[in-house]
Formats: C-alpha cells, structure tokens, sequence
C-alpha cells in the first residue's frame, strides 16, 4: 500500500490570538482576552479566546458584551482574518523546513502531503514528534489528523480527533461516527441533513448516491466523492517567497527601540527559518515600525559579514538600535530583507556597492531614501499647507507627504516667524485687524489671538497679535 | 476697521439670526436660553431662524412668555441656496408667516427627511409680508440676482452684513459697499449667532464634527476660527458696526408685529350640518346616544351631570373636537373596527354616549371636571386606540376626509439621551467605538445614588486627567437632551379648517406618504392647538376576534359594552394570579400582586393596573394601600381636604391625579403652578424640571401641616410618575379591557387563546407561553395539519366543548399569500399526495418547508420521510404521470425519537406541542429531587428546595433595587426566582447565560404568591445535552 496517499492536516483553531499571546509576558498572558468579529445582526461576537477567558466561561460565539460582563477585566480586540493568513504563511514557512509539501487552508489550517515524507523519516511517528516539538515551541494551539484524502483529513480536524496513527479501517470508522454539524458540507446542506434526522456521516454514507444527487445536487456527490479520496482535486503547494517581509502587531503602543528587542527576536528567528530553508545569508535588514498617525519610521541594519542566525542577528541589531531614538510610539514592526547570497559564496564589500550603481537612474525618491537612512528619517522634511486657523499649525515642516486641503486664501504675512517674538506696541501702529483666533480647544494648544496688521517705525508691515495682555510680533508681510 | 466711532450709550441690541439646537447638529443653545441670555443683556429684538425650520419658536415663545420682559421675538428662518448664499427670512405679520411655512413646506416637499431642497425662484414670489436679509455667496452671484430678488421683493431686501473678526471681515466689507453702490440696496448689520454665549464654542463645534460625521480635528478647517458667535452686547455690537447699519436693523424690528398668540386654531366645518351650531348639534347627539346607552332612561344625576359637561364644552369652546372625534369612530362603527377612547376628557357622560369610551362613568366616580377645567383653559386630550392592523384604514379615512393638505401627524422630537450623547461625543473627539462602548457598559442608567460621571469615574478614574477625557464628561453632559431630528408622532393628527402649512410647516416623514408638522405634542399644547390622537392597539385586535368566535361557535353575540359587567367567577379567577394573556394585568409584577389585592370591583382593577407602576412604587404607596385594604390598618387621612382627594384610594395618592391635586390642596400650589408641574412630570427624563419643584412642594406641605416624611414620599411619587405618568383615566379605560378580556378567560377560554395566538405578536407571552396556559386550562390544543388547517388558528368541535386547531401561520417562514392560494385549492377530501399539493400550486421550497413542520404527516408519513420525498420534487413542470418521483424512492428514513421531534418542532414551528423537554428529563430520572411549580405550592414557607426550568424571562426592574426576577418554566408551570444581586454577581456566568436553571433556594408563601429565593445557581445544560436539546427561548432584560 505504499503508494497510497496520505494526508495531514494541521488545525490551528485560535492561530491569531495565540500568536499574540506569544508575545506577551507571562502575567498578561493571563489575563483573559478574545478576539472578536462582528457578526451582522447579532452584533460583534468572540471567535478566538484564551484559557484565561474560557476560565471565566466565555465561549466562542458569545456576544461581546456578555463576555465583557462575564470578565469585566477582558481584552478584546479585532479578529481580521487576513492577518491570521499572514501569521498562516509564516507558519507554513517554518514548517517547510520539514515538510516539503504543503498546501494553505487560510485563515488557520494547513495541508500536508506526507506519504512521501515517510521513506526520509522511516515512519511517521518521527515526523510527528517534530512537528509536535515545533508547534509547542511556538505556544499555538492545534490538531493534528490524518487522513486518507485530504477532505478526512480535515473533517477529522472540524471534529477535533487530534492523532494521526490509525490503521485505514480504524479511519473508516471514525468517520462514520462524525456529526454532520462537523462535515465542512455547506451549512444549507448540513441543517437540511439534519432535518431528514440524518445525523453522522455514517448514515449519511448509506443513502444510495443516486436518490442523493436527486435532492442535494451534484455537489453532495462530489463532496462524498473527494471524502472517500475517489476525486482529488489538485492543491496549490506552497511555495516560499523570494525575499523576506514579516510584521508584526505589538498589540499596545511601543516607546523605544528596547522594549522592541523581544519582539524582534521572534522576526528574526523567522528570518533565520527563511534562510536556513534556503541555505542562505544576508547582510543588511531594514527595520521599520509603524505609527499611529500611519507613519512609519525606518532603521536600515548592515552587517560587516553575511550572517543567518538569529542570536548572530540579534546581537548586532541590538547594538546598532541603541543609537537610535523612536521619534514617537510604535504599534507594529517589520523586519524587511531582500538581498541574500548564498551561504558559501565569497561576501562582497558593501561600501563598493554605490559605484556599481548609476546615480543617473536615482529619481529624488531614492536620493531622498539613501538621505534618511544616513541621517535619519526626521532629518529630511517637506513644507505643508495645514488646515487649521493657528498660522504656526497651518505651516509644517512635515517628514512626509499629507494631502490634507488648507483653508481659504488668508491674509497671512510670506515671512511667519518660527516662534512669535514679544513686542511692545509703543513702536507700532496698527493697521487693521481684529482678526480673532481662538480655536483648537480640544488640543493642548489652544489660542486665544487678536491679530492686526501694524507698520513698525521703519515702516515695515508686520503681524502682530495681542494674547493675554502681551503684543508679539508673529510675521512680516514686506 | 468698520465700528461706529461714536457709541450710543443706551442704544439696545438686535439679533436677526438666532441658530438654535433646533437647526439639528447645528445651533448649541436651546431657544430658551437665547431668549434668556438676551433679557439678560437688554436686547430689544430677537429673531429665532432655524434653518428651513419653525421647529424651534415655540420654546421660545413660551420662554419669552415666562419671563415677560420687554423683548420682541421675531420668528423667522435661514436657507443657504446654493446660487444665492445666506437667506434670512423674516415674517412681518400673520400673513408672512402664513408665506414663510408655505415656503418651508416647499421647500422641505422636495427633498427627503430631514433635509430641503430651495431655489432662487422661491424667493421671488409670495414673500409680500416679509423681510428677506441676504448674505450673498460671492459677487457673481450678487450680479446675476440681485436685480431678480430686488424687482420681487422691493424694499423688503436687505444685504445681511456681519463681523465676527473673521480674515476676510474687511474685504467683505468693501463688496457691501460695492453691491450698496450699484444696486441701492441697504445694508443691515446682522450677527450670526450660533450659540447664546462664547463657552459654547467646543459644543458647537462638536455639533458641526457629528453632522459631518468625523472627528473635530479632522472638520476644523471648516470650523469658524473663533467664539464670537455668540449674543454680544450692544457695546461690543456697536464697535462692529456702522450706526447706520445698525440703525436698518431698528426699522426692520419696527415693522415684525407677529407674535403666535395670534396663531388660532379653526375647526374643520364641514362635520356639523348646515343651520346648526356646533353645539346644538353636539348635545342632539349626546342624547341620541344617551337613548341608546341608557335604554332605561337617564337617572337625574347623570343627566345633571351630561348637562353640566355640555355646558363646560360650550364655554370652552370645545365641541368641533369632540365632533370630530365622533366622526371618527363612526367610521370604525361602520367598518366594524373595534376602538376605546381613553385620556382625560374620556371618561365623561359625553364621551360614553357618543360612544368614543365604552367605560360607563357610572361604575367609576372621576369628575369630568376635574380634566377639561376651566381656568388652565388647556385643549383637552382624547385618544382613540384601534384594532391594531385596521388603524391604518382609520389614517386613510383621514387623509381623504381632509385631504393632504390639511391633515398631518405631530411630531417628535428626538432628542440625545446618555448612551447616544456619549458616542458621538466620543466619536467626535476621536474616541473610538470600542472604548466608548466599554465606557456605557460600566454605566447603569438606573442607579439613582451615583449620576453617570460619577459612575464613569469609578470604572475610568484616568478619564479626569487627560484634557480630551475631561471634555467628554463635559460635553456629553451639555449635549443631553438636545434635539437630534424629528421623527413622527404615534398617531397624533393635526387637522385644518384650511391649509395646514399656512399655519406650521410640514415636512416628510420618514415611513412613505406620511407628512409631519414641526412642532411637537408640547408645542401644540402651549399653542392651544389641537390633536387627535388615533393610536393602535393589539388587544383591541384580539377583542375583536373573541367576540367574533364567541358568536360564531357559542352563538353569543356580544359587543364591549355588553359583556356582563362585575361576574364574581372572573374576579375568583384573578385572586388565584390566574391572568396570563389578559390585558394589562399579565406581567410577572401584576400576577404578584393580584393575590394580594384580591380585586372585586370595576374600581379595583382600575386601581391595581395603576398601582403596579413606578409612581406608587417610587412613593412606597403600595404597601400601605394593600394593608388598609385587607383592614390591617385604619384609613385616615392627614386632613379633610385630602381626604376629599383620596378618599376614593382609602387615603393613599394613587394617581397622577390625584397627586397633582394634593399638590394644590396640601401644598397650596396655584393652578398654573400645577400645570407646570404636571408638564414638568411629562418631561422629566430630559430636562429634570421637577427638582425645582421638590423644596416648593414639602415647604408648602410642611406649612400647613403635613409630616416632611409624607410630603418627601407625595415628592416622590411625582418622580416616578415622570417616567411613566399613569393617570386613573387612562386606568380605567384600560381596565375596561382588561376585564373584558379575562371575562373572556373565564367563560370562553377556547376563544380567548384562540383570539390571542391570531393576534400575536403582542402582550407579555410568546406563542408558546399561551399554549401552555391553555393546556393548563385543558383546552385541547391539535397540531398543524395540511388537511384541516386554515391559516388562522380555528375553534373545533371536540367531545365536551371546543378544541383549538393550530393554523398555518405557526410555521416558520412560509407567506400568508401562498397559503391561502393552496388552500383554496384544498379538496373537500383533502389532499391525496405531495404531487397533488404541487399540483395545486405548492413550490418545492413551500412543501419543504411544510413537511420539516411535520405538517404533512397524513400525507406522506413522518417529517423525516416527509421532506425526503418533498426534496425530490423538482421545480419545473412536472411530466403528466400519476407516479410521482416522490413515490419511487427505496428509502425509509427511520421516525425521529421523540426528543428529535420536539426540537425539530422548535426549529420548524412557532412551538412545540408536544411533551414539555422538563417531562422527558423527569422521565428519565435526570431530575431527582427536583421539584415542579406545582409541587411547591405544597412546601413549607422558608423550606429549603431545588428546582429547575427553562428560564423564559429575566427581568431587572428599575424600581427593585438590583433584583433580578427569573422566571423558569417546567411541565407544570412557571416558578418565580428571585435573585439577590450579590447571589448574582457571585454566579455571574450561570446567572447570565444558562438556559436551563437548577436552583436552591427557599420558598417564601404569602398567600397564593410563591417565590424562590435563590441561594445556588448552577447551569443545567449537562442535562440538555443529555436530550441534546437546545433550544434559545429566554426573553432577556429589556
């Protein structure tokens, strides 16, 4: 029977959220928490939750607000699936060290094919225990099963029966014994299933195939067909990517490069299974992390010497962050690599590199770039428009580009001063004016201005404006 | 700069464009503290213009009524046209506010709720009697209008000039100039003025965040640059504006003479017969009727008494709304729609003969008098609820009656209450939801101690030291009771004798062909205006029905007013709690309490629906009322003049009435003073008026005498009366069908179920609630069948009386429509297979549904076997053979057990007739030592016992202090679960979310009333997925 398929398939019902917790310390891993997704009329119900939140009794499918009643301490976040899908790569790309073929169930289940993978590990219970010793090293929650098509495989999955030693027979029987509610059967099919007191895959295999397709479609007969593995659909086998890309969600708001230390290591040990996977090294990583306000700080990280450990990595990123400041709190990073060469290749010098390259094809985004990993991100700055009434506000030397419209045409003088001077009036005469400003309550920075126009004894017109008894000069229309 | 240099010291100022609240989202004051605000600087004129909007003035008509200060108010409006710019329009007199409402009606006409639709044209014509004050948007289009506008409007155009120390107050000025020097027109200087002092600027600016849905930092370019929108005073005015300019604005105010006194209201004609007065027609009427309602004569007291009600309606002035109130239930006399009058002015002699109320005013001693009253000089107050799917026939007979034009339905206002104050808010300052919605979790409206900023403070005490949390306490708290948008009244219409719009504009509503006026139920009372309140109402519905079955199968045919009035059986039956389905005394609060006050007059049951209330709670009057009423305690009173109020109550204020007179007798408030506090009553929740009456009222009590305790607990009473008002008018004729309907109970018990399963959804109990009740009153209750169903449940003949057969309309989600087509097609002999059903017109998807209802059993075997064979039927024509495919099938389904049946039943049907889940747990000796409901009317009182039950209702009473009442349902019937609400913080996650409770607890017994005091919860669902059964039933705190 050796050429007999066989299929794993590995489950990992709350792949989100155990990566989070991965993350966090071990006393706010026991906090409860959930994840959780709105869910139309019923409103925003939990999908994904810990120990801690099963232990107050939350369970999947609750609304959040009876979870929040139940644990009044509860964090709850948003479930987004194209993350968890994200996190579902980065998984398949670890475990493609072991495991050559395997295909994606997004948002959290993976395909194996392993019929093939039996002559380089002798027998299966190998490949399990590595698999297992992976997964727990990740603190992600699983089931693993088999089966002898890929769509057993994963109804054994829905229906939880963790194991992947059984005999061919001992499968069959255990199908037979699985709720219809657990068959992946769309769920019209299902509830209709259910109607006709049809309850297990069992006595669903019984009914005469004929009489089925007549009430249920050709679909339910293809379904049957691809679970007793007579129709095998093909799998798109996954393939891992070329260059490197990994963020991450800090989960609450970061304030330094230090504090980023522990995180990072998580990225770089993927980086390092990226590169051992491919027999690969790399020399130089860029560190991003993202703001609230959308904005991104970048930190580009060279290496004297190609390197693919993350310890080696770590050490060396570690020392270059504590030159860096974070210009302000970070939500989530990413560690970005693109360049790699093979491992026994001769390392080229990196300062060489910018003669190779034509300055001619540099465009002013790239000059831009190089500028700010050399001098940093915040030292490069662009002149914008603002919409808001403080003139200091509504010009801004801002690090990148904002599209926001300014408000109407204004008197307002070319020359604004960087910072309002104070003044005596005796030397001016005001023009014109009140031109009364005060707004921007909601903010730490509230004014309350009158500005006039005034001509000073030389005859040059300025801005001046009158705050709290004090005259300050704050700009110069000649 | 462009101010007068020279001041005129005493020169008093103007406003001619007031944005108030009423401007929804726009304006941040209430029309009352404008005028307030600018009594208080001295102004000679203000001018309330909301946008395309009246909405507002008459709060500030009755603000400026209250302080009676030498203010003119000047009503009138702002558009923003898009060609134009700004136009502020002004009514000169009664006729131009006439043309200004026509012209917000238009205008309001073209577009959908909530929004207006004007175009230049509008301006140029009927706008003879007012003032148009223009701000234009730019030169082009001063050049292209300003020609058009000035040939319409003359002299009555003005350019609208205003300086706010904007940027562009100096360029803009020298455009006046420009379009004064070319056109001729004057300039008039006129502040915007959006909020009535500077601190209100956040608030406005909020406001103008939610309009625009985004957050304030995200709007504030288009945010005014500072708070000077404000009412300035006439120094600062003066410093802005040239005298002359200044001086335009006098001569406007000069020439507005409109004030709403002058707004009356016309009766339409037509409803009294020519060469009659409408009170010579009213009284014909009344004694016509008076023949009919008392065919043995009229006794000399009520005539007296129908005497002295017509005079009263003749001095006021009142008999065209009577009329057409009488006109209105001609109608539904002649279409057979079952109605009840109810409300002050409804239980007089009058109303009995015109048939309006069927309440004899003989069995109940209320003085007609004491409601339509002479010196408050109010209109009085009827409504009318009707059969509940019929009212709408009785709204069509008013639209075509009067037409369009002149009748629509009041207002609503709808205003910010915490939960929605706090979210936008929140949302504006950029909170996002999530945290607002955590935020509101931790806030327990009820909680009388702690005010919600407190309470938020305890959870969040962060909150106070970040600016933007500091704003949101502060801003929410200014935003509560602003109003939001209009929405319709329930049924209040306002009829014309000529165009509606010429007296208050009328805008769409948002249900389709429904048109509203802007102003509210409050408006129209402080207006003297009058409406008719035609309301729907479910029991009225089922009345109808039981009346009908009652003599359709019992040949019994009765009316309202013909039901055997005060039969001691139905008064038995009440004592013993027994009132599930009645009306009005059905909720688990009114069951508690019939035992106790053990009902036997008309009188008594008028007292225990009122009873049963906030008000009485609030007042700890129920109590002592129960104790001198089973002669507990003697009834006295503190003086003869309450005596005279609550004599009828055995010395205890049990009405609004009642309470409002004690307020007058015992703490000597004035009758107007009496009004306010009865208005304030209506409208506590939103602007805690009644506080100022608190130190008024137990002053005035103690001064003559009273204990501060009974005047604190008279004070209240009224509070709780401000949430729900229950008047003993609205008491009896309330009472009035809640004996009818459990006379129904009593006698016919068969149509009573029947009735209110046809009439459902309404009343406290789910359909299979009733069906329960009615098995307990062994009414044979017979399944759904194909063969013999109709779509409504039906009376069948069974061995001893009648049985219900269960209709069509219990399956889940099939149409009435197809039904009704397929039983029309039904053979006498039924239908002989599922092919014939098809035949007949049936769709698969309907016969499917049909057979998962086990509603085909007779035709095709068991439900499995059913919809098996159902599946097979194919869509398209059917080839002509009598062997139809669903014949052929090999397949024998096995039959569900009898567990798989019930929840099918659940899934398919509005419920299960068969055995309760409770039983077969029982059966199965899964419920040992557990007892029934009926087995604990045999405990000991403070015996220790266990029981279980589906819990069908939580609820957590605003008056019970924490208290969670749980009612659990077994085979049997229903046990009352009190739990306290630390027994419920400890087992919080049982006590929230099982579905089938097991308690421990002790019984408490007093009299026919049994509660369980719960001391352990724990969840039963072990024992549901013993019959894998889970079904979602429970009605959750509302």
């Amino acid at each position: 029977m050796s050429q007999d398929k066989l299929w794993w398939y590995l489950l990992t019902p709350a792949l989100l959220l155990d990566e989070q917790l991965a993350l966090q310390q071990q006393e706010q891993r026991r906090q409860p928490q959930v994840l959780c997704e709105n869910e139309g009329q019923r409103g925003r119900t939990v999908v994904q939750l810990n120990p801690a939140a099963i232990a107050a009794g939350i369970q999947r499918g609750m609304p959040e607000v009876l979870a929040q009643t139940l644990a009044p301490t509860l964090q709850s976040r948003d479930y987004d699936p194209s993350r968890e899908t994200t996190v579902l790569q980065r998984l398949a790309q670890w475990l493609h060290q072991d495991i050559a073929q395997i295909a994606l169930y997004p948002p959290n289940g993976l395909l194996f094919e392993v019929a093939g993978l039996r002559r380089l590990y002798g027998d299966y219970l190998e490949l399990e225990q590595r698999l297992h010793q992976r997964l727990r090293r990740l603190g992600v929650r699983y089931v693993l099963t088999a089966g002898d098509s890929p769509l057993m495989a994963r109804v054994f999955a829905q229906a939880g029966q963790s194991g992947v030693v059984a005999s061919r027979s001992q499968r069959q029987q255990r199908l037979a014994q699985i709720n219809i509610a657990q068959s992946l059967l769309p769920l019209v099919s299902q509830q209709r299933l259910q109607e006709l007191g049809i309850a297990t895959l069992g006595a669903l295999l019984k009914l005469p195939e004929a009489e089925l397709g007549a009430r249920f479609g050709r679909a339910i007969l293809a379904y049957l067909a691809e679970l007793k593995g007579q129709l095998c659909p093909p799998q798109q086998w996954y393939q891992p990517p070329e260059t490197f890309t990994e963020r991450l969600d800090l989960l609450t708001e970061v304030s330094s490069w230090q504090q980023l230390l522990f995180p990072l290591r998580r990225l770089l040990q993927q980086l390092e299974a990226f590169l051992q996977s491919r027999q690969w090294s790399v020399t130089q990583l860029i560190l991003c992390a993202y703001h609230r306000d959308k904005s991104q700080t970048q930190v580009t990280v060279a290496f004297a010497l190609p390197l693919w450990r993350q310890r080696d990595m770590q050490q060396l990123v570690q020392l270059q962050l504590e030159r860096h400041q974070l210009p302000s709190p970070a939500l989530e990073i990413a560690v970005q690599a693109k360049t790699f060469s093979a491992r026994e290749a001769q390392h080229q010098s990196w300062v060489a590199e910018p003669h190779t390259e034509k300055y001619a094809q540099h465009d002013l985004q790239a000059l831009l770039g190089k500028l700010q990993s050399r001098l940093g991100e915040q030292a490069i700055r662009q002149a914008q428009a603002q919409a808001d009434w403080r003139p200091e506000a509504a010009q801004l030397w801002q690090p990148q580009l904002s599209t926001e419209a300014a408000p109407a045409d204004l008197v307002r003088p070319l020359w604004l001063l960087p910072e309002a001077q104070p003044i005596t009036l005796d030397n001016w005469q005001l023009q014109w004016g009140p031109e009364r400003i005060q707004t921007a309550w909601w903010d730490t920075e509230a004014v309350g201005r009158d500005y006039f126009i005034a001509v000073d004894a030389q005859q040059r017109q300025g801005w001046v404006f009158q705050s709290q008894q004090q005259w300050y000069l704050h700009g110069w229309f000649s | 700069m462009v101010g007068s240099v020279e001041r005129v010291h005493n020169w008093r100022p103007i406003a001619l464009q007031c944005v108030t609240n009423y401007s929804f989202l726009c304006g941040a004051g209430h029309p009352s503290e404008y005028v307030q605000r600018a009594v208080a600087l001295n102004y000679q004129a203000l001018a309330i213009t909301d946008e395309c909007s009246v909405a507002g003035v008459v709060r500030a008509y009755l603000a400026h009524k209250e302080q009676a200060a030498d203010l003119q108010l000047i009503i009138g409006s702002f558009f923003r046209v898009p060609q134009l710019g700004t136009l502020i329009v002004l009514a000169k007199n009664r006729h131009g506010y006439g043309q200004l409402c026509q012209l917000i009606s238009r205008a309001r006409g073209r577009a959908k709720k909530g929004e207006y639709q004007v175009n230049p044209e509008d301006f140029q014509q009927a706008l003879d009697d007012c003032f148009v004050l223009w701000r234009p948007c730019d030169e082009s289009s001063f050049k292209e209008y300003a020609a058009l506008l000035q040939q319409a409007l003359t002299t009555r155009l003005y350019l609208a000039y205003a300086r706010h120390f904007h940027a562009d107050d100096a360029t803009r000025y020298r455009h006046y100039e420009s379009y004064q020097h070319d056109s001729g027109l004057p300039i008039v200087a006129v502040d915007e003025v959006l909020y009535p002092e500077p601190q209100r600027q956040p608030l406005y600016d909020v406001l103008s965040a939610i309009r625009q849905r985004q957050t304030v930092t995200q709007v504030r370019a288009s945010l005014p640059p500072n708070a000077e929108h404000y009412l300035r005073s006439s120094e600062q005015l003066q410093r802005c504006y040239p005298q002359a300019w200044l001086r335009e604005a006098e001569n406007i105010v000069a020439q507005c003479q409109f004030t709403l006194h002058e707004l009356s209201y016309e009766y339409p004609s037509e409803l009294v017969p020519a060469g009659m007065t409408a009170s010579m027609y009213l009284r014909e009427l009344a004694y016509a009727g008076a023949k009919e309602r008392f065919p043995d004569g009229l006794r000399s007291d009520v005539q007296e008494k129908l005497e002295k009600e017509l005079k009263l309606i003749a001095e006021l002035g009142y008999e065209y709304f009577f009329l057409t109130i009488y006109d209105l239930v001609c109608f539904a006399q002649q279409q057979k729609i079952l109605y009840q009058g109810r409300g002050s002015a409804a239980n007089s002699v009058v109303c009995y003969c015109l048939k309006i109320t069927a309440v004899n005013p003989d069995q109940i001693d209320v003085l007609f008098e004491r409601f339509l009253s002479k010196e408050r000089d109010e209109p009085p107050d009827i409504d009318v609820d009707f059969e509940h799917q019929r009212r709408e026939e009785v709204i069509q007979y008013i639209y075509k009656k009067y037409g369009r034009h002149r009748a629509a339905l009041a207002a609503t206002v709808i205003r910010y209450r915490l939960r929605s104050a706090l979210r936008d808010v929140g949302k504006a300052l950029g909170f996002n939801e999530q945290t607002l919605g955590h935020y509101l979790q931790h806030i327990d409206r009820r909680d009388q101690q702690l005010d919600w900023q407190q309470q938020l403070l305890a959870q969040q005490p962060g909150l106070a030291a970040t600016q933007q949390g500091r704003w949101l306490l502060q801003l929410t708290e200014q935003l509560l009771g602003y109003p939001r948008h209009l929405s319709q009244h329930v049924g209040g219409f306002v009829i014309a004798a000529g165009q509606l719009s010429e007296l208050v504009p009328i805008e769409h509503a948002s249900m389709a062909d429904r048109t509203v006026i802007q102003w509210d139920k409050d408006d129209l009372e402080t207006l003297k205006l009058i409406k008719v309140d035609v309301l729907a109402l479910g029991m009225l519905s089922a009345l109808q029905r039981m009346l009908q079955l009652v003599a359709q199968y019992y040949q019994r045919p009765l009316t309202l007013a013909s039901i055997p009035t005060e039969d001691a059986d139905v008064y038995a039956m009440l004592h013993k709690a027994d009132s599930v389905g009645v009306f009005q005394i059905e909720s688990r609060a009114q069951m508690s309490m019939l035992p106790r006050l053990r009902p036997t007059t008309f009188y008594d049951l008028v007292v225990q629906i009122a009873i049963v209330r906030p008000g009485p709670i609030q007042g700890d009057m129920v109590h002592p009322y129960l104790r001198r009423r089973a002669g507990e305690e003697a009834v006295t009173y503190p003086s003869e003049a309450v005596r005279q109020v609550t004599e009828r109550t055995l010395g205890i204020p049990i009405f609004q009435e009642q309470v409002i007179k004690l307020a007058m007798v015992a703490a000597g408030f004035s009758g107007g003073e009496a009004d306010q506090l009865r208005r304030a009553m209506a409208s506590w929740r939103s602007t805690g008026k009644l506080q100022q009456f608190e130190q008024r009222l137990i002053e005035g009590m103690r001064v003559r005498g009273y204990s501060e305790a009974y005047a604190r607990r008279i004070y209240q009473q009224i509070c709780g009366f401000g949430e729900y008002g229950f008047p003993e008018s609205h008491s009896a004729s309330f009472a009035n069908l809640a004996y009818a309907s459990a006379w129904f109970k009593c006698h016919y018990p068969a149509a009573f179920y029947c009735a209110l399963l046809n009439s459902l959804p309404m009343g406290f109990y789910s359909a299979e609630q009733l069906l329960q009740d009615a098995r307990r009153h062994h009414v044979t209750v017979l399944p759904v069948d194909i063969q013999t169903s109709t779509w409504q449940h039906q009376l069948v003949a069974q061995q001893c009386g009648y049985g219900i057969r269960l209709g069509l309309r219990f399956v889940r989600g099939i149409a009435e429509q197809q039904i009704q087509e397929l039983l029309a097609q039904r053979p006498a002999t039924g239908f002989t297979s599922l092919l014939a059903l098809q035949q007949a017109g049936a769709t698969p998807a309907l016969i499917q549904r049909l057979a998962a209802a086990d509603v085909l059993r007779t035709l095709s075997g068991h439900r499995y076997q059913s919809q098996w064979q159902s599946l097979a039927l194919k869509s398209e024509q059917l080839p002509l053979f009598a062997d139809g495919e669903g014949q052929t099938s090999k397949v024998q389904l096995p039959a569900p057990d009898e567990v798989s049946d019930i929840a099918a039943d659940y899934r398919s049907l509005r419920a299960s007739v068969k055995r309760h889940p409770l039983q077969l747990l029982r059966e199965r000796g899964l419920m040992r030592g557990l007892r029934t409901a009926v087995e604990l009317r045999h405990c000991r009182h403070q015996q220790l016992v266990r029981v279980a039950g589906l819990v069908t209702g939580r609820q957590r009473p605003g008056t019970a202090g924490g208290v969670t009442f749980i009612t659990l349902e077994d085979e049997t019937g229903w046990i009352n679960v009190v739990v306290w609400a630390q027994t419920a913080r400890a087992q919080r996650a049982t006590y929230l979310t099982a579905q089938l409770l097991v308690v421990t607890g002790k019984v408490e017994i007093h009299g026919d009333v049994i509660h369980v005091i719960a001391g352990r919860l724990e969840d039963g669902a072990p024992l549901l997925q013993q019959l894998e059964l889970t079904t979602r039933r429970s009605r959750d705190f509302h």
